[in-house]
């Protein structure tokens, strides 16, 4: 075989995940919301029947783990009922709510219907700190009735902690937190710079020395909690070295349904131009998943350009994320700015170093409605260093 | 050091689910917002704890005598394929009497 030989492409594997975005509506108004900035209306949702074939569809296909979320999931009416396909599907099923929506009674309702797994966002530690992002009162006091409920009902549950400039200090008491109320895991997800995240960018982005102290707390808990509290976590992907395996690979492991049907590789890759997402009432999942051009546009490493193409980590992560790169750099096949073999990297890490330590401009809360634009000269390609 | 100790009784929780897969023709481990794929050895060890579970000594000894091995052998390997799961707080444990599980008994 000559240098230049094409490398057949990898068989594609069944989707492990389905992330089921319920609907975009929620109580909440938090200005990190990944979901996109033009959020689906009520009306334009997936009707119940359309959502139990999604499931049925899913499981069929060797998905194995769904992801009931939004938006806030518990909006829907006929969340009992997809949980209850969900799992005689065969899916394992995982509810991620902000608990504003769910009582201990429907909870009850939801684990009798066999729901495996409940994650909990906790937006701060007080509920003046949840009233600040979330902007609904009492909040808080939901949060924590609903995780005592899980315990209660034998449920296991996520302390989904979101963390950015405003809260990432106390990370500790999100982690004492976790231990007083019997959370199984916590996820100590940094905001990722996705929809309304990236609009409100310069108001969250945590300065270098906040994250420097996380990673030494991380390091510690991991340590002295092990088989005590599951810990995953996130860094921002600005101060990075390397990026993230985004969602495990394009088109790899995970399905993303949206609320009105549409199917897409990643929550956010509605960001890159000129991809057409298939509908879910028009075309079978087997068919999107296996045949789409949406999901082969970069699965595997064919698709990709010098430094990825022959760099020892392309199977790792497979050259990061494609939205972030079409979002900072205009173009989906660059490698992602956060790896630091990228020659944009040093101005991304810039850019995140800047903001964090001016002065945050007010949050743009995520509603419908709201006229937020990804502000343009954020969007222009950084320079090469 | 180890989380697990011969004399521990041991079980998964009701949350966290052995099954084989039809699509891929392996078993699968599905647990809170994580998806296993367990090599043939944990599995035997996993079906082995039963839902009651199994004090893990005893289970040494009967894989021991079943496949004609050394028993402190078996029981390392035992530990070896449980250690992963409860330091990730996926298995259910009890020393002496008490519960002292990945988070909680359920
Ligand atoms: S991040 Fe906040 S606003 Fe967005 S869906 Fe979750 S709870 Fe709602
Ligand atoms: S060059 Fe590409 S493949 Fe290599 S580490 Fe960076 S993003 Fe990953």
């Amino acid at each position: 075989m000559t240098a230049s030989a094409p490398v057949p492409p990898e068989p594609v594997e069944p989707p492990i995940g389905l992330l089921a975005e319920l609907t975009h509506r929620c109580p909440l108004q938090c200005p990190y919301c990944s979901n996109p900035v033009e959020l689906v209306r009520r009306g334009n949702e997936l009707d119940t029947a359309t959502w139990i074939s999604v499931l049925d569809q899913a499981a069929e296909l060797g998905v194995l783990q769904v992801h009931l979320s939004g938006g806030e999931p518990a909006l829907r009416e006929d969340l009992e009922e997809i949980v209850a396909r969900a799992v005689a599907a065969g899916l394992y099923t995982n509810l991620v709510t902000s608990a504003v929506g769910v009582d201990a009674d429907r909870l009850a309702r939801l684990r009798d219907r066999g729901l495996h797994h409940v994650q909990i966002s906790f937006q701060d530690v007080t509920e003046e700190g949840v009233t600040r992002i979330g902007r609904a009162p009492g909040a808080l006091a939901r949060k924590i009735a609903l995780a005592e409920a899980a315990v209660r009902l034998g449920l296991p549950w996520t302390l989904n902690a979101v963390l950015h400039r405003h809260n990432l200090d106390r990370v500790e008491r999100f982690l004492e937190l976790a231990l007083e109320l019997g959370a199984h895991r916590i996820e100590l997800a940094n905001v990722q710079y996705y929809g309304w995240g990236f609009v409100n960018r310069a108001a969250l982005m945590p300065t270098p020395a906040q994250l420097e102290r996380f990673r030494t707390v991380l390091e510690r808990a991991a340590r002295e909690l092990a088989g005590r509290l599951a810990i995953d976590y996130v860094i921002p992907d600005y101060y990075a070295r390397y990026p993230k395996p985004c969602m495990n690979g394009w088109g790899r492991a995970v399905m993303v349904v949206a609320p009105d049907g549409r199917v897409l590789p990643c929550h956010a890759a509605h960001v890159i131009e000129g991809l057409e997402f298939p509908q879910v009432r028009a075309m079978p999942l087997r068919e999107i998943w296996y045949r789409s051009a949406a999901f082969a546009a970069f699965r595997g490493t064919g698709w990709m350009r010098e430094p990825c193409r022959s760099c020892p980590r392309r199977e790792e992560d497979f050259g990061g994320c494609r939205c972030q790169a079409a979002m900072l750099l205009g173009d989906p096949t660059a490698t992602d700015p956060a790896c630091s073999l990228s020659p944009h990297h040093a101005a991304m890490r810039r850019l995140a170093e800047v903001e964090s330590t001016g002065e945050p401009p007010a949050f743009v809360y995520r509603r419908f409605g709201t006229r937020a634009t990804m502000r343009r000269r954020e969007l222009a390609p950084l320079p090469a260093d | 050091m180890s989380l697990l100790a011969a004399d521990d009784h041991v079980r998964l929780p009701s949350w966290v689910i052995l099954r084989f897969d039809r699509v891929r023709g392996r078993h699968v481990l599905l647990a809170p917002e994580r998806v296993l794929f367990p090599c043939p050895t944990t599995v035997t060890v996993l079906e082995r704890l039963g839902a009651e579970g199994r004090r893990l000594a005893d289970l040494a000894d009967e894989l021991a005598a079943e496949f004609d091995a050394p028993r402190e052998e078996i029981l390392a390997d035992v530990i070896g394929v449980l250690e992963e799961l409860a330091r990730g707080c996926l298995l259910e444990i009890r020393r002496s009497g008490h519960d002292r599980v990945g988070t909680r008994a359920a």
